[in-house]
């Protein structure tokens, strides 16, 4: 039985190690991670190409782990020990060098500065390529045909791996705390989506005299789009209002205003913050209801009403106003 | 006087219509304590300046001092100089200090030939020729140790010839390339107030400042430009502050700490050069790092600001309106 597993362990090692190898390759070759591994060591020209460099070589041991038996086979794999090897010498100079500078293994998923965790990493990688030597099957053929056994070694290593990484912390971050919306850039397309996906967008379609803003501009988590339109034969400018941030299909408001005048003719999508009654299923109790008016009654403007319509002249007696009439005339 | 353009107008008052008329209060207009203009005649009690206003006159008392890339006396200006006066509080009649040819390089060194450079200020603007001749070269190079391509450069200085003749550096040079500037950490608190440091650029370049409307524009470039309706194009990068994204028409109510003077300023252009340095200044002892707005020469000016030292430490609050 044991000799069984240690088998699986060893087969494992194949994919696993290509997987990786891929995903560092793609992450080198496709961003910049200036400043971080190897590229601290080097001079200033040097940087991008070694990266690339490393990364296409990755690229090639992880293909020759999946297809490769036999001595190419071997060869791929020492490859990969060594590989693995010399970056833990080289993490250790970088970290002597710039102790602040990421590792760079997944370009800039890798920013964390080198710790023992991306040694021991490092190391590990280096025993399972030296783990794999000597062994038949191909990676590919590790892949194609799976056994429970092999399902469960792999879960148990990635878990391993993970604890040992800095980057899954690193990918945590970025996607649970996002940057407020007023800091955030979006694209242009992303807010038409969302615009054309609104309420306040369907109801001012038919004032709108073309399909393409006229102007665009930004102020901090609002987006802004401005139209031209007609409205009952008047010209006006249709401005909505896209919120960066916030839900989907609430955050859009929209404004129009007459161009002559310059007045704002209707406006959408604004929340009142006043608090609004639900449907009136029963209504309030005779208390509850004088309370409630009298919360919002406003003494002053009932005052003022008060006095304007008792000097009037239609409030005056008939007497009074006759004497009025006369004096004007 | 403001520079707004019709369409920069028309934003702030589109976005007042939306967001409530606190989120981009109105500019502004210039203090009257600021003139700028081309020096007509100048005597030793008394400076005449072409301006966009007419002619100016504006007389000299024992505490008016003087600046031509240094300290200087009356006599060391002469008619045709571009000229920034400010005067005294009793009235505009009397200068309190007078700029004569005041000039600014801010940008990125894209070529180097003995002791000339050529600044790159980003944004689309003319590139800049710079000397920095032997007098004051050991000045800038305590502060700017590597005048090579591809590192920041910004100092503070004369036009002579079409050219800035640096005399004093306005900041200290990162020790790295600016394509190797590390990235900002994420933010993850906002709020609508952030500190940091003005700076003034000069929307002439020292030109025609006696025609050019801009040359007494109360307004501000701004370092956080959006990409998107921005048609210029704007190579900013994330400045080091967390400042919202605005566009040009936004409008900045802005506090110098140093005086405790505000104003209120229409954002008119893109400050490209001024997203790629993140530095503290020096003039009041103030912490906030990263550059949040760069005036006018002017309204620097006006704020209290002095333009051979660069900076002020100030505050910026942009409200979000959200009601």
């Amino acid at each position: 039985m044991l000799p069984e597993i240690v088998d699986v362990v060893r087969e494992v090692q194949l994919p696993l190690l290509a997987v990786l190898l891929l995903f560092g390759a793609v992450a080198k070759t496709t961003t910049g991670a200036a400043m971080s591994g190897l590229a601290v060591l080097l001079n200033e020209r040097l940087r991008r190409p070694v990266t690339v460099a490393s990364g296409l070589l990755e690229a090639v041991l992880a293909a020759g782990l999946l297809v490769l038996a036999g001595t190419p086979g071997g060869l791929a794999r020492a490859g990969t020990a060594a590989l693995f090897a010399v970056s833990v010498g080289v993490l250790l100079l970088a970290r002597r060098r710039d102790p602040e500078a990421g590792c760079g293994c997944f370009g800039g998923l890798s920013r964390a500065p080198i710790g023992w965790r991306t040694l021991t990493r490092a190391g590990l990688l280096s025993v399972a390529a030296l783990s794999t030597l000597g062994l038949d099957p191909t990676g590919w053929r590790v892949v194609t045909d799976p056994t429970a056994t092999h399902a469960v070694v792999m879960g148990v290593e990635l878990a391993v791996l993970a604890g040992v990484s800095p980057e899954p912390r690193e990918l945590a971050t970025r996607l649970l705390n996002r940057e407020p919306c007023a800091l955030r850039p979006v694209s242009r397309r992303r807010t038409m989506a969302r615009l054309r996906s609104s309420d306040v967008w369907r109801t001012n379609r038919p004032v709108l005299l073309g399909t393409e803003p006229e102007d665009v501009w930004r102020h901090g988590c609002w987006r802004f789009l401005r139209y031209d339109g007609m409205r009952h034969g008047r010209r006006v400018d249709v401005v909505f209002a896209v919120r960066v941030g916030g839900r989907g299909r609430t955050a859009v408001r929209a404004v129009l205003v007459d161009r002559a005048s310059g007045t704002v003719a209707a406006s959408f999508g604004a929340v009142t913050t006043r608090p609004l009654q639900g449907p009136p299923r029963r209504l309030p109790r005779p208390r509850v209801a004088a309370k409630r008016d009298e919360a919002v009654r406003d003494a002053e403007r009932q005052a003022r009403g008060l006095r304007a319509a008792r000097e009037h002249p239609a409030a005056r007696p008939t007497g009074e106003r006759e004497t009025d009439t006369g004096q004007l005339a | 006087m403001s520079v707004m353009t019709g369409r920069g107008s028309d934003r702030r008052r589109f976005t007042a219509a939306v967001l409530g008329p606190d989120a981009v209060p109105e500019p502004l207009p210039l203090s009257d304590r600021v003139a700028r203009g081309v020096v007509v005649d100048v005597t030793s009690y008394m400076l005449c300046l072409a301006t966009t206003r007419g002619e100016e006159r504006f007389l000299f008392e024992r505490v008016t001092s003087f600046w031509k890339g240094d300290e200087a006396d009356p006599t060391d200006l002469s008619p045709g100089d571009d000229a920034v006066v400010l005067c005294s509080h009793d009235g505009r009649l009397v200068a309190e200090r007078v700029w004569a040819q005041p000039a600014r390089a801010t940008g990125v060194i894209v070529g180097v030939e003995g002791e000339e450079l050529e600044i790159d200020p980003g944004h689309g603007r003319p590139r800049v020729p710079v000397v920095v001749p032997y007098r004051s070269s050991g000045r800038i190079g305590v502060r700017h140790p590597r005048l090579e391509p591809g590192y920041v450069f910004d100092a503070i200085g004369v036009w002579r010839a079409g050219a800035v003749w640096a005399t004093r550096p306005a900041t200290t040079q990162p020790p790295y390339p600016l394509h190797a500037t590390p990235h900002r950490p994420p933010t993850l608190q906002y709020a609508d107030t952030v500190s940091g440091i003005a700076t003034w650029y000069d929307p002439v370049l020292g030109r025609s400042s006696h025609l050019d409307p801009r040359a007494l524009a109360n307004a501000a470039a701004y370092p956080a430009i959006d990409p998107v309706g921005h048609s210029e194009g704007c190579d900013r990068r994330t400045p080091c502050a967390p400042l919202p994204l605005l566009s040009t028409g936004a409008t900045l109510r802005l506090r110098n700490d140093c005086t405790r003077d505000t104003t209120v300023v229409p954002v008119v252009d893109c400050a490209a050069a001024d997203s790629w340095i993140c530095d503290l200044c020096p003039t009041c002892g103030g912490q906030g790092a990263g550059r949040i707005a760069s005036l006018t020469m002017t309204a620097f000016v006006a704020l209290g600001g002095r333009l051979e030292d660069g900076c002020f430490n100030a505050t910026v609050t942009v409200a979000q309106g959200e009601g």
